[in-house]
């Protein structure tokens, strides 16, 4: 017999071999009260569940429409070469994005899962726009850096940066806030 | 009644130097099961102390984590209990249960946050920290090395070992389970086997090239 296909039947046998789980599960009791406090927390919250997912879908929604908006506006007046030496009058501490909110946002952000324990596809979808927005104006970021943009045009990049941030935190507060309710 | 479901349903838990129980090998007899299909909590109770431990082993291959088993096994015998009077018997009960079980693990698996987590487990397991995950002190050697290799698999690569190698399912079962191409199973369980290999052989027993 071939070695390889010698081997393939030993590992095969030695898995069938395995001991059973030492752990035994809990006991049929204790089955039925899990079971019982599941469906009563089912139940319990099924109306707020309801409440909070519109809620959450509402916000979303609002959210991911102002910033589709924003990131627009600041795109075609980019592209357009709306800037110009004298649009710039604030002063850079005024109009600088406070970076450390903006760390703090996303340090918030990276400690959540990457989706709640019960998805639901209108938040997903607000979620992962708002996500993709901000890579889109990463990427615009690092170009205008890499042609050593004018700081102003850095500058308006990156208060939309702050702005899409912020909507995506709280898009994902709200849906934090109606996942612990359910 | 001393046939062989019979005697499935009402052995005591089995203890942990036996041979894994495959959930497909446990039978339930027409009269317990007839019964707890309308409800008769006894022999429900009966159905539970039959496949309890087989199921919560099974999940326990596929995920590894303890508490995350527990979670995924409260779901599945949940489910099991909800649809039992849809049971026509056409498998048996262990191979219905048994689908619901894995399905459920593959729904868990396919998370990509789920599949991060677990991935980062396997990091610490490499690293020392979760080494026991598996393992406890009265298995034999052998079977701690397996359990160890077993563990350091990726969690699909370990699925697909052990639905083909210990469950008997096809190629073409896999991946339709993963909605995944015949050769998604085919490739990962020949990368799985030669993990195992590389894992429990000795360095000086490794077939060489060169031997041809």
């Amino acid at each position: 017999m071939h070695p390889d296909l010698d081997q393939q039947r030993s590992l095969a046998r030695r898995l069938r071999e395995l001991p059973d789980e030492a752990a035994q599960p809990y006991g049929w009791r204790e089955f039925q009260r899990r079971s019982g406090a599941r469906r009563r927390a089912g139940q319990g919250l099924a109306g707020g569940r309801a409440l909070a997912t519109a809620s959450v879908l509402a916000t979303a929604s609002v959210l991911a429409t102002a910033s589709v908006l924003a990131l627009g506006i600041i795109a075609v007046w980019t592209r357009l070469g709306g800037w110009s030496p004298h649009s710039a009058r604030l002063t850079p501490q005024a109009a600088q994005p406070p970076a450390g909110r903006t760390a703090a946002m996303e340090h918030w952000l990276a400690s959540l899962p990457s989706e709640p324990a019960v998805v639901h596809v209108g938040t997903r979808a607000a979620v992962t726009g708002l996500e993709d927005r901000i890579a889109q104006v990463d990427d615009l970021l690092s170009a205008e850096r890499l042609d050593e943009a004018h700081p102003a045009r850095l500058l308006a990049l990156q208060q939309a940066r702050t702005r899409l941030v912020g909507a995506l935190v709280q898009v994902r507060y709200a849906e934090t806030l109606a996942d612990e309710s359910r | 009644m001393p046939g062989r479901g019979w005697c499935a349903t009402f052995c005591p838990a089995r203890a942990s130097k036996h041979p894994v129980t495959r959930l497909v090998e446990i039978t339930v007899s027409h009269a317990v099961l007839a019964r707890a299909c309308a409800g008769d909590e006894q022999a429900q109770g009966a159905i539970y102390a039959a496949v309890a431990p087989a199921t919560l082993t099974l999940i326990r291959r596929f995920v590894g984590q303890r508490a995350v088993s527990e979670d995924l096994f409260q779901d599945t015998m949940m489910s099991f209990y909800q649809r039992l009077p849809q049971f026509r018997g056409e498998a048996p009960l262990g191979a219905w249960l048994r689908q619901i079980a894995i399905s459920r693990c593959l729904m868990y698996l396919r998370s990509p946050w789920k599949r991060l987590c677990l991935s980062l487990d396997l990091a610490d397991f490499r690293l020392g920290a979760a080494g026991t995950a598996l393992v406890t002190q009265d298995y034999r050697g052998e079977s701690i090395d397996l359990e160890r290799a077993l563990a350091a698999l990726a969690p699909t690569a370990r699925a697909v070992v052990w639905m083909y190698e210990v469950e008997g399912y096809t190629h073409q079962e896999i991946a339709r389970a993963f909605g995944r191409s015949v050769s998604f199973s085919k490739s990962q369980l020949a990368r799985a086997h030669l993990r195992l290999r590389a894992w429990f052989e000795p360095q000086g027993n490794r077939p060489s090239c060169t031997l041809i």
